[in-house]
């Protein structure tokens, strides 16, 4: 499943654009322009830029600019949007209040 | 490209990351081979971002002081990344008799090391951090400890390593090492080899079967931890936080939420499907214990959890330094879920020692060969 | 830990389709949905739905929600609502939030049917308030009863775009614009059709260059597009609305199965990051199967199929069922799903340019670049015929796979054949009695039924009428074309409602004769 991705490759030069400062994550506010440079700056993989720049890590876990980043970063590498692994998804799928998540029932049984 | 380097690491988390940089900034040629997809793939990006002297064993403390004295202060403008390095303070707390008695033998220990660390009691603690439930009866105060941000700090040495020239391969998993001429040299990885004059191997768990294949062995065990991350919160606290039995930690980070981690005592037996996942009973059990010191927080909304592996050494305290036995070889492993707080310290203190064959910071206890059977059993 | 047979995520089409099989097979069956009520999108949808008779087709999506409803409910499936399944766990274990706690249970068989969620594009001004998904619209006008905007501008032209954009005006809401960066209608023409005729303008090869606004939107400004999808200049057009609907596709809400550590794929051709399964749904986690558009985007009709089958698959993975049983229905089943995934829309024709119609007949260019058929080009249809009396007129002028036609015409007027996605045409040896039956019957609204010789100089047009109020007869008012401009005066002979056209009402007007062929809608005058 691993890919050899030596990060010494030429990916050109950083090149600003218009757009650079669009918003992308909207949860964790962070624009195409900073998604664009990390990826310059080493952060080939979509984990990587998640855990850089906070991408998708908001309440709503990059439902709605996982896609979003991930077409940037592949443009900015050259290679297709497929050829990138997205970030791992985790528990919980939607954010849970912490009394709620600590409070397990007994026995799990549904009230019939 | 050239597979050649006056040192190849083996693992780019964050002790591979900050050893590659200082090496770099010192004029080494290295390449970093890391086995997975990502940078900082293992216990760098899934810790709970302590950065704290207090409450270690005296072996590592004096590698936690380095740190703490002469790098963290200036890490994020030296890597030109945020590594919201905060030096607060820590609060290990207790909640009754049996906790303090654990805190003040800590605590001796650590002063004995000449660590600034003192024993407060619950209306101080309150003080110092008023959201903390009058459960708590008892700490360990230790004003120079702090945390920062481990996904930041590792991929900042990732960054600044390679802007130095430090070439970085992913997906690049060793099999073996192997020697040549009495020396150990190559690198063999499933797709390539790789020689360098030194290698550091800094793998984490994998670090076992990889020294393995020059006769060396580190006894360790895996353990499987969890954390979780809540929403972004106003403004509450600075301090870190841990607690006598060291099951429970964590801190409010820059961008507001709380990142804590605990232990339901099962993590030795957790069972995981190749990547490290959380268990269905654990978070759960680290909100009820949250709870139970910041009331507060009951409606806080945890966003995600996650599971990382502790590569937990035999004693307690990382393997360290070179391999004698086997010339050009270097350790860096089994840090037993503390190696963040250390990591530019380790990485500062390595090259060093790569190099000139020396430490500034004693590290001799830390060594390999260190592991020992009881002399006799039964008694 | 309380287990069950069989556990499903999601209680729309897919999953309660799945729960229906399973339940009947005698599995112990459990569905658990976040929202409160169930149905999935079902209970948005208003309008009919294609296919054919056998798969609820001409039924309204939230009717079919109510009978699988009633169906599970029937085969003694457990159903849980305001039940978030927060993660999937190894051995099979889901934890599910339900009020104010969280409960443990195990599947033998899991079923996850989370569906899909709605992609975003970005542009100036896209974060500000007024910009919405098409589905959320959609959420606020039919299940919630709230008008999203009153004036609309609609980004994609996919079925998504064109049906929430017909819903909004149906709601009152003015659809300012159509637009959709892509050179072709992306959805079916009929759907198209429907709105341009209401005077709803295309822009094709065009996309938003920018919204407007401080605090909310008030405005858009659009540009026409070359080939690689780069703004022309000077070719900017601005529009006045309050609100910008974005119906530019799907993605799979697969996050359960990957944290599942499932074997995932990332295909494009279905949406997105997919869990890899066979065709009943099989992932690689014994015991877990996927249905609906968790596993790949589709349509709700398909994703009914696929329950069924992943249902069927879990009663014989749990040894309700032998083996045999269970190929025997993965045959007609797949037959059916082989039927709704053909014609011109079907997955293996994505991307292609289609020409000519199954019957050789050259496809309007102008539906695809207009969203109507234009007077000239209808003609060459064969469900565009003339005749003496009242007779139906079929403007369908793709192939996709729906037939309900043939069999709401009580004479045989109507003739699909075999063959579901062929054209409708007329049967001239039947008589068409004006019953309506086709006109109600056609979820694409492109039934008429005409009358050149209802009065000296006058035709009398029926067409299908959703909107309130329902002009009485004798209203005056104006007759547009199928291109949504006036084409003469037209006056309201009759407006017929019947239990039997399930709220399809038929307006039939009275217009000068020569516009028989070309009045295909109607609006009251201006007070």
């Amino acid at each position: 499943m691993n890919k050899v991705n030596d990060r010494s490759r030429d990916i050109g030069k950083f090149i600003p654009a218009e757009d650079d400062g669009r918003i992308i994550c909207r949860c964790e506010e962070i624009t195409k322009g900073e998604i664009r440079k990390a990826v310059h700056e080493g952060m080939f993989t979509l984990t990587e830029i998640r855990r850089y720049l906070r991408t998708g890590m908001g309440l709503c876990q990059g439902q709605t600019c996982a896609k979003l980043v991930k077409s940037i970063v592949a443009a900015e590498l050259h290679v297709s949007p497929a050829e990138l692994e997205p970030a791992t998804s985790r528990v919980p799928m939607r954010p849970i209040e912490m009394r709620i998540l600590g409070n397990e029932a007994k026995g799990g049984d549904l009230n019939e | 490209m050239n597979n050649c380097a006056d040192v190849i690491i083996i693992g780019g988390g964050v002790i591979g990351c900050a050893t590659a940089y200082y090496l770099a900034k010192a004029g080494s040629s290295v390449i970093v081979l890391e086995g997975s997809d990502h940078i900082g793939d293992g216990g760098s990006s899934r810790n709970g971002g302590g950065v704290r002297q207090s409450g270690r064993d005296p072996r590592e403390l004096p590698l936690a002081m380095y740190g703490i004295r002469n790098l963290w202060p200036t890490l994020s403008e030296e890597l030109e990344v945020d590594c919201e390095y905060h030096q607060d303070g820590n609060l290990r707390l207790g909640k009754n008799e049996k906790h303090a008695q654990i805190l003040t033998g800590l605590a001796d220990r650590a002063r004995a090391c000449g660590l600034d660390v003192r024993m407060i009691d619950g209306d101080e603690v309150r003080q110092i951090n008023p959201y903390l439930s009058h459960e708590v009866t008892v700490a360990s105060w230790c004003p120079t400890d702090g945390h920062a941000n481990p996904l930041t700090t590792t991929l900042g040495f990732y960054k600044t390593a390679r802007k130095l020239g430090v070439r970085f391969i992913t997906g690049e998993k060793v099999t073996s090492l192997q020697m040549v001429r009495s020396r150990v040299r190559k690198v063999v990885t499933e797709n390539n080899v790789y020689e360098g004059e030194k290698i550091l191997v800094a793998a984490g768990l994998h670090s076992r079967e990889i020294l393995g294949s020059v006769g060396i062995d580190v006894p360790m065990s895996q353990s499987l931890l969890e954390c979780l991350v809540t929403e972004a919160e106003p403004h509450m606290f600075d301090q870190m936080l841990g607690t006598a039995e060291a099951d429970f930690y964590g801190h409010q980070t820059k961008h507001g939420s709380f990142v804590f981690g605990g232990s339901s005592g099962l993590e030795p037996f957790n069972k995981d499907n190749g990547t490290p996942v959380t268990s269905s009973l654990i978070a759960s059990c680290i909100c009820r214990g949250i709870m139970k010191y910041f009331p507060d927080l009951a409606d806080a909304k945890i966003v995600r959890t996650w599971a990382g592996w502790s590569d937990k050494s035999a004693d307690g305290v990382p393997v360290l330094g070179s391999i004698d036995e086997v010339p050009g070889l270097y350790a860096a492993c089994a840090f037993t879920g503390h190696g963040f707080g250390i990591a530019p310290a380790v990485g500062e203190q390595l090259t060093k020692l790569m190099l000139t064959g020396s430490t500034d910071v004693d590290i001799a206890s830390l060594h390999y060969d260190r592991f020992k059977a009881k002399d006799v059993i039964g008694f | 830990m309380k287990r069950y047979d069989l556990i499903i995520v999601g209680a729309g089409p897919s999953g309660l389709s799945a729960a229906i099989e399973a339940a009947k097979r005698g599995l112990k069956v459990v569905v658990f949905d976040e929202n409160e009520k169930p149905g999935g999108q079902l209970f948005k949808q208003i309008h009919k739905f294609f296919g054919s008779k056998e798969h609820k087709a001409k039924i309204r999506g939230f009717v079919i929600g109510q009978q699988l409803l009633e169906e599970a409910e029937a085969a003694g499936v457990k159903t849980v609502l305001n039940a978030t399944v927060i993660g999937l766990y190894q051995d099979r274990e889901v934890v599910v939030k339900i009020g104010e706690e969280v409960r443990h249970y195990k599947g033998d068989s899991i079923i996850i049917a989370t569906g899909a969620a709605e992609n975003m594009v970005t542009f100036d001004g896209w974060t500000l308030p007024g910009v919405i998904g098409a589905g959320a619209a959609q959420t606020m006008m039919n299940l919630h009863g709230v008008k999203p905007g009153e004036k609309i501008l609609m980004l994609g032209s996919g079925n998504v775009g064109l049906v929430v954009s017909f819903q909004l005006m149906q709601c009152g809401c003015e659809v300012v614009a159509l637009v959709d960066a892509a050179p072709k209608v992306g959805g079916y023409g009929v759907h198209a059709a429907k709105v341009a005729r209401m005077g709803v303008p295309f822009y094709l090869s065009h996309t938003i260059v920018r919204a407007e606004g401080e605090e909310c939107v008030t405005g858009v400004t659009i540009a026409e597009v070359d080939n690689n999808f780069k703004f022309i200049p000077g070719t900017e057009k601005h529009f006045d609305v309050d609100t910008i609907c974005l119906a530019v596709g799907l993605s799979p809400m697969s996050q359960l199965l990957k944290m599942a550590g499932c074997d995932m794929e990332d295909n494009p051709r279905r949406g997105g990051q997919v869990p890899i399964c066979d065709s009943c749904g099989r992932t690689s986690l014994p015991g877990v199967f996927v249905a609906g558009d968790v596993s790949g985007i589709e349509e709700a009709s398909s994703a009914m199929i696929e329950g069924r089958m992943a249902g069927i698959a879990a009663a014989e993975y749990l040894g309700f069922i032998e083996k045999k049983e269970l190929e025997a229905e993965l045959l007609s089943l797949d037959a059916a799903l082989d039927g709704l995934r053909r014609g011109m829309f079907a997955p293996e024709n994505r991307g292609k340019n289609i020409t000519e119609t199954e019957e050789h007949i050259p496809v309007s260019e102008n539906l695809l670049k207009h969203g109507y058929v234009t007077d000239e080009e209808i003609t060459r249809f064969p469900g565009f015929t003339h005749a003496v009396g009242v007779h139906p007129v079929m403007e369908c002028t793709q192939n996709i796979p729906c037939n309900p036609c043939q069999d709401a015409c009580p004479k045989g007027c109507i003739r699909i054949g075999e063959k579901i996605t062929s054209l409708p045409s007329v049967n001239p040896e039947s008589d068409c009695i004006g019953c309506g039956m086709c006109v109600a019957s056609c979820s694409g609204q492109a039934i008429f039924l005409v009358d050149e010789t209802f009065e000296d100089g006058y035709a009398s047009v029926t067409i299908p009428y959703e909107f309130l109020p329902l002009p009485a007869a004798g209203t005056r008012g104006t007759a547009l074309g199928r291109n949504g401009q006036k084409v003469c005066d037209a006056e309201v002979i009759s407006v017929k409602s019947v239990p039997a056209y399930d709220k399809t009402n038929l307006l039939t007007m009275k217009v000068p004769v020569d516009y028989a062929d070309k009045a295909r809608f109607f609006v009251q005058e201006q007070v």
